[in-house]
């Protein structure tokens, strides 16, 4: 049963960054506008075929 | 040929002409400058958005919107009008992000703004600014603090809490199953011991930190004097949390960690819900059209400033633009125009203005620019008197109790009493000492805890204000929802409510001799073509009604406009006119008398004039206009009684009229000639009889009719005040909706009284097992997600059988 003092302590740090991550994307407002960004990434690519122009 | 221009896509006017003004031309050049000729190919116009044509504008300067960040750069939070796509976001951003200096530029689709931040001179944002208004988007300034409203940070936390809730719930679980399963046996005390511990490490902060929206609502439940559902919910995750932490230390069998931090899980899911449909509906009523109203252009000197309208003084130059709100009540003091004052009185054709007559704040300026100075600041202008009026009515309307906290008032105690006796009968009868007995106490609180009852109401709302927006209907309350089934008096406003409240023409007639004279087919079509042709560019009600009644070719013809009169041109060697009587050189003053008199044509106002007339060479004509009453007001009047309704006419315009549209759809009750007071007087003795009552109204007058209606409903082309107090925004012009939101919400109502059945007789089960001891962990959690999912199966009944 030792191995649960590892892995506990394993499970606990990957789901708090999990956490960590979710509350900075909600912090950066990336929650306020949904719609936005899911028609925004259908254009990031013609501007980066622009640019290369 | 005639083409659409190939930058703004409106008419070009001219034969074989690429662009319709030397502006749009312009643009085009400067977005093919920059390599973004794709944004044409990739762009879909949407009708309903203004189009992005660029208007000669004095340079505006945002100096007063401009904060300063903390590293020097500078930001400002502008709307955009006329953002039609995806394609537009990434165009504006795209040019923006090439220029020098510029930090951050990233629109919201969802709120219509901008976000510039850049480094630099603070002035160099209205350069920015300039760039994007000369490819046709207007940008208006707003404070970036209106945004920052309670609910949104309301909504931010709750999420937080719920994702804090969420790592809780899916952590505690991997020791509870582990619990769950093994009996000490076989895996020792020790290790049982080390899995309480960790899950008390996990669950406490959890807890403290998501449980804070029930805690918070609880203390003010105990305030206001009545126990709501929170209180319960409070109770439970206190005493669970408490007695699963002394077991803990104790090294006993059992801990509850997993129910608390999964109840709080469950209950912060329904708010999530409840208030991201709300969320949407307001978003889509239309708020900014609140924010478009909240400056104004003033003269400084040689240049134009942008101030938000709370710092608009008495005695500052304010300039309209035509087709703008005017911000401000103040006089004229340069140019002839006329507003639209249809949202202040209720009035459905324009007011002619010229100089030294009084405008008011919210009125629309309809035909050329004007040069007004302020005469009141703006808390004391008029629209913010209506605003005040209807606030207080709306603070002092009455709390309605919903059907959730109705049965929590019952619920609440009795859940806490038989807790108590628990407690009491393993103390004091079996004596098993305090501990056992509060655990088994603790028992009885978290099964009967309201989770599945916290869902049943939230859910329903969702799934029903959702249904809602597909059809165009904003529900922005869950509380509208409720009270629309208990509705006995159904109050109509007459003009934008049951009328269109736009002109439209209903006949023309030729003048001879001062008789009119009726004309054929072919001689009616060729006179609304040219009249047609003439009124194509105005933006009169009556100019618009013409054009929108004839749909074929139009002539083409240069079009001089006198302001306030008409049009005139030249046709056929002709001239042509189009416009009132004197401007026509017409007497038609008979005619009109005579129509009155007959009625079978319909004057609105009985001095305003909803007619006009036209000369075209020695020809007469003129043109009759009603306030057309909506499609299906006569059906949805009669299925309002017969659902045993009562219907009340409540409108501002005079006797004539309001009789008439009265007489036409059956309705008993009307009253003329009210004033916004008035009307509320006329509601009070209503609301006096113990009735409840939906308001129905779109004008500013209305606004405080609607604050007192026990639902109010308005629709999206109504004043934005108007908009904002109402429970229910219609969007389209159909009456149709309020039928459908009445059977709609029955159908809720109902299936919300089931789920709050389900989850009682769930309780009724379960209680006797925790007052007997029964509940373990295991258990609690098993009742608990078994009976929130046999809510959410029932709700999701809602879709079924209903069209809508």
């Amino acid at each position: 049963m030792s191995v649960l003092l590892f892995l506990i302590p394993i499970t606990l740090a990957l789901s708090l960054l999990g956490l960590g991550c979710f509350l900075w994307a909600l912090k950066s407002k990336q929650y306020d506008d949904l719609e936005g960004a899911a028609s925004r990434i259908l254009f990031d690519d013609q501007d980066k075929n622009s640019d290369k122009k | 040929m005639i083409r659409a221009c190939s930058h703004c896509g409106e008419d070009t006017k001219k034969i074989e002409e690429e662009f319709c003004c030397l502006g749009c031309s312009a643009a085009y050049k400067i977005i093919n400058k920059l390599g973004f000729e794709n944004y044409y190919k990739l762009r879909e116009i949407d009708p309903k958005i203004r189009k992005i044509k660029p208007e000669i504008e004095e340079e505006i300067d945002v100096a007063e919107f401009v904060f300063d960040q903390k590293d020097g750069s500078h930001s400002v939070s502008l709307m955009v009008q006329g953002l039609h796509c995806a394609a537009c976001v990434w165009l504006i951003e795209s040019i923006l992000k090439k220029q020098q200096n510029v930090i951050t530029a990233r629109i919201n689709l969802f709120r219509k703004t901008l976000f510039l931040r850049w480094k630099g001179d603070a002035k160099d944002g209205n350069k920015l600014i300039h760039i994007i208004s000369e490819i046709g988007y207007k940008l208006l300034p707003f404070d970036e603090e209106i945004l920052n409203t309670s609910e949104k940070k309301y909504n931010d936390s709750i999420l937080r809490a719920l994702a804090v809730a969420g790592f809780g719930v899916g952590n505690v679980m991997l020791f509870s199953f582990a619990l769950w399963f093994y009996d000490v046996g076989k895996m020792g005390i020790e290790t049982r011991n080390l899995m309480h511990f960790f899950s008390s490490l996990i669950a406490l902060p959890v807890i403290v930190f998501s449980s804070r929206p029930f805690f918070s609502s609880a203390f003010k439940s105990i305030k206001a004097g009545y126990p709501n559902m929170d209180l319960a919910i409070a109770i439970a995750i206190f005493l669970a949390c408490a007695v699963s932490l002394l077991e803990t230390f104790r090294g006993a069998e059992n801990v509850y960690f997993d129910s608390a931090v999964m109840l709080i899980f469950f209950l912060l899911i329904g708010r999530y819900l409840d208030l991201k449909a709300r969320k949407k509906a307001f978003a889509i009523a239309s708020e900014f059209t609140l924010l478009a109203a909240s400056f104004g252009r003033v003269e400084d000197g040689k240049k134009i400033k942008i101030l938000p309208s709370k710092q608009l003084q008495e005695g500052m130059i304010l300039l309209v633009g035509a087709g703008e709100k005017i911000a401000a009540d103040g006089v004229v003091i340069d140019g002839e125009s006329e507003i639209d004052m249809s949202l202040i009185s209720g009035e459905t054709l324009p007011k002619k203005i010229q100089k030294n007559h009084e405008v008011f704040a919210g009125t629309i300026n309809l035909i050329s620019p004007l040069r007004i100075r302020i005469t009141k600041s703006t808390q004391n202008s008029l629209l913010s008197k209506i605003i005040s009026l209807s606030d207080g009515i709306g603070s002092a309307k009455n709390h309605y109790v919903r059907v959730a906290d109705r049965l929590s008032k019952i619920y609440t105690p009795a859940v806490h009493l038989l807790a108590f006796l628990t407690f009491c009968l393993w103390c004091f009868y079996f004596k098993i000492g305090w501990e056992g007995s509060l655990m088994n106490a603790t028992a009885v609180l978290i099964i009967t805890c309201p989770c599945a009852l916290a869902l049943a109401v939230p859910i329903i709302q969702t799934i029903a204000i959702s249904n809602f927006i597909k059809k165009g209907i904003l529900v922005k309350s869950g509380e509208a929802l409720e009270k629309l089934n208990e509705i006995d008096v159904i109050v109509f406003d007459k003009t934008g409510s049951l009328t269109i409240g736009k002109p439209r023409l209903c006949d023309v007639f030729l003048l001879r001799n001062e008789e009119k004279i009726s004309l054929t087919k072919e001689q009616k079509n060729f006179y609304l073509k040219l009249a047609a042709s003439l009124a194509k560019k105005s933006r009169h009600p009556i100019s618009r009604a013409i054009s929108a009644s004839y749909l074929g070719d139009l002539e083409e013809l240069q079009v001089e406009e006198s302001q306030g009169l008409g049009l005139s041109s030249i046709f056929e060697n002709k001239i042509l006119k189009l416009g009132r009587e004197t401007f026509c050189t017409i007497a038609g003053g008979n005619i009109l008398r005579q129509a009155q008199h007959e009625n079978n044509v319909t004057l609105l106002n009985d001095d305003s004039q909803l007619n006009c007339f036209m000369k075209f060479g020695e020809d007469e004509l003129v043109f009759f206009f009603e306030d057309e009453i909506k499609t299906d007001a006569k059906l949805v009047i009669e299925r309002l009684k017969q659902m045993d309704k009562k219907i009340i006419l409540l409108s501002g315009d005079v006797e004539k009229t309001v009789e008439r549209v009265a007489k036409k759809l059956a309705i008993a009750e009307f009253y003329f000639e009210q004033t916004p007071v008035s009307k509320v007087e006329i509601l009070e003795k209503v609301k006096a009889k113990n009735k409840k009552f939906i308001m129905i109204g779109d004008g500013l007058n209305d606004a405080p009719s609607l604050a007192l209606a026990d639902v109010s409903i308005s629709f999206a082309q109504a004043a934005d005040i108007s908009q904002n107090i109402a429970d229910v925004v219609i969007q389209g012009q159909k009456l149709q909706p309020i039928i459908d939101l009445i059977n709609f919400s029955q159908r809720a109502i109902s299936l919300m009284k089931q789920n709050l059945l389900i989850a009682l007789l769930y309780n009724l089960v379960a209680v006797p097992f925790a007052i007997a001891g029964f509940v373990v962990p295991l258990i609690a959690a098993i009742a608990m997600s078994s009976s929130s999912l046999l809510v959410l199966f029932n709700s999701l009944r809602m879709n079924k059988g209903v069209n809508l």
